[in-house]
């Protein structure tokens, strides 16, 4: 048998601590400091943005201060997201080819497989969907990401042990009034916990066993519990010198103008369609699409499914989502046509672009 | 231009196997550094590059920019130390540029050297290429651009 992995918990820690963490490990694996780990941790209440996001294009800045939110930069990317007591972390640093593939979506995607078969041993049946989430029942319950140095990797995932839609939705830039409600029902029907699904939410110690279990089999190897070396904790002071700092914190800084809600709507024979879109003016890209109104759709999820396929990209590719979508939907009825949702999208952000 | 399992590798340029980066020497002495056409197929479609601001001193096997690629993040480390004199702008709107024209419009940054001849020593050009990015791609089993 290969030599075991080394499983450590950090415990509750603050958003810089947690990140300083991160960046210490990733550099340790890379130095041959530290063998193949597993970290679990958890977070006091912070909204985390992307390596590549800006803090003001993402977040309620205002209300993170005034409920004392910490606001921090994660080293992966991906999206904005919020982190409380009731979310359990886990990472694996890994040399680059312990899993035997350099691809990095192949990798990425062994890791979220075994994950997944972690949280099954919980009590629901969760699934990886690509790119990078872990859903039960079409409803999110561990977003991931990874970072690489060197020959080193780290992949990170998110286990909603509990989790609640409204603070996380507080935090995030998301459209204002008419669209706000929609906003949230369309979140909290994307996301899940376990409290949610089980009725109540297992015992941390419970969830790790379940994760570091399935990791073992996955890969074949044992977990066995060190301490972090001396060197490793020198890094981690180094790390969060840098990373609890304005500078890190700020790294990237974009205005709030280039990244406007846009909502738009029109009436048809079908209905009132109403949208908002997060709009990327700069890279032209959809960030995100919301849809309300009172047209009828069925099954009710086909909404949330199609919003679904509608993030991060351009105009035109997501007029192609929408008709593939709706073509390839085993939808019972929808009183909207493919043009009418397309000309009502196309309008909003061609509205947008004409403002630069 | 050289080619090994399908990823290009023009041959007027020097390159870090290991860190997967390529600089070309311009006539005023400054480096244009970008990423291999290797590390873009390992990574897959760029959506983000975020670099260090020009007026920085990096040292040699530093990061002199992170680029995003799905949810994977890394960094473009620089093939020798130097000042970070410009950077590519054009690709914070479209980092796929990268991707499509990893050795012309996708460049990433232009370093001026603060030591070339003392530290290109262990970068590989010219007829060392092809065996180097050979042996890189069979020790990483890779199938191929």
């Amino acid at each position: 048998m290969a030599e075991p992995w080394n499983v450590v918990d950090t415990g509750l820690l603050g958003a810089a601590e947690n990140m300083a963490w991160d960046r210490a490990l990733l550099e340790a694996r890379e130095a041959g400091e530290i063998g193949n780990t597993l970290r679990f941790l958890r977070f006091k209440p912070c909204a985390l943005v992307g390596c590549h996001q800006s803090l003001e294009q993402e977040l309620d800045l205002d209300y993170c201060a005034a409920q004392g939110i910490q606001v921090q930069r994660r080293i992966t990317g991906g999206g904005a997201i919020c982190f409380d007591p009731g979310q359990l972390g886990w990472e694996l640093f890994l040399s680059r080819n312990a899993l035997g593939t350099p691809d990095m979506g192949e990798i990425a995607r062994r890791v979220c497989e075994a994950a997944a078969a972690g949280i099954r041993r919980l009590g629901v049946d969760a699934r990886f969907r690509p790119r990078n989430d872990i859903e039960v029942g079409g409803r999110k319950i561990s977003g991931t990401g990874g970072s690489f140095e060197g020959r080193a990797l780290m992949y990170q995932g998110t286990l909603l042990l509990d989790f609640e839609v409204e603070q996380m939705l507080r935090v995030l830039r998301i459209p204002a009034e008419k669209l706000r409600d929609k906003a949230i029902a369309s979140a909290r029907e994307r996301v899940a916990s376990l409290k949610e699904l089980l009725g109540e939410a297992p015992p941390v110690e419970e969830a790790k066993a379940a994760l570091t279990g399935a990791f073992g089999q996955a890969f074949g190897v044992a977990f066995a519990s060190a301490a972090l070396p001396e060197t490793v904790v020198g890094r981690y002071r180094e790390a969060l010198k840098e990373i609890d700092c304005p500078e890190w914190v700020n790294l990237v800084q974009k205005p709030v103008s280039d990244a406007p809600l846009l909502e738009g709507v029109a009436k048809f024979p079908g209905g009132l369609l109403r949208l908002a879109a997060a709009y990327d003016r700069r890279t032209r890209h959809l960030k995100q699409v919301w849809f309300a109104g009172d047209f009828f759709a069925s099954p009710a999820r086909l909404v949330n499914d199609l919003e679904a396929r509608l993030k991060n990209i351009t105009l035109a590719e997501a007029e192609v989502a929408i008709r593939q979508f709706l073509s390839g939907y085993p939808a019972d009825a929808l009183s909207l046509s493919a043009d009418e949702v397309i000309g009502v999208l196309r309008r909003t952000v061609g509205e947008a672009d004409g403002l630069l | 231009m050289a080619n090994v399992n399908g990823c290009e590798l023009p041959d007027d340029l020097y390159y870090n196997v290991e860190d997967n980066v390529w600089a070309r020497r311009e006539t005023d002495g400054t480096l244009v550094v970008g990423m291999t056409s290797y590390a873009c197929s390992l990574s897959g479609q760029i959506v983000a590059f975020t670099p260090k601001k020009a007026g920085k001193v990096v040292e040699r096997g530093r990061s002199l920019s992170t680029v995003e690629s799905g949810k994977w993040v890394g960094p473009v480390k620089a093939p020798v130390g130097g000042e970070i004199v410009a950077v590519n702008e054009v690709l914070f709107d479209d980092p796929g540029i990268i991707n499509a024209d990893p050795y012309g419009e996708g460049w990433l940054i232009r370093l001026k050297p603060g030591d070339w001849e003392g530290e290109s020593g262990n970068l590989v050009s010219g007829g060392d290429i092809v065996p180097a990015f050979e042996a890189k791609m069979n020790e990483d089993g890779f199938g191929g651009c």
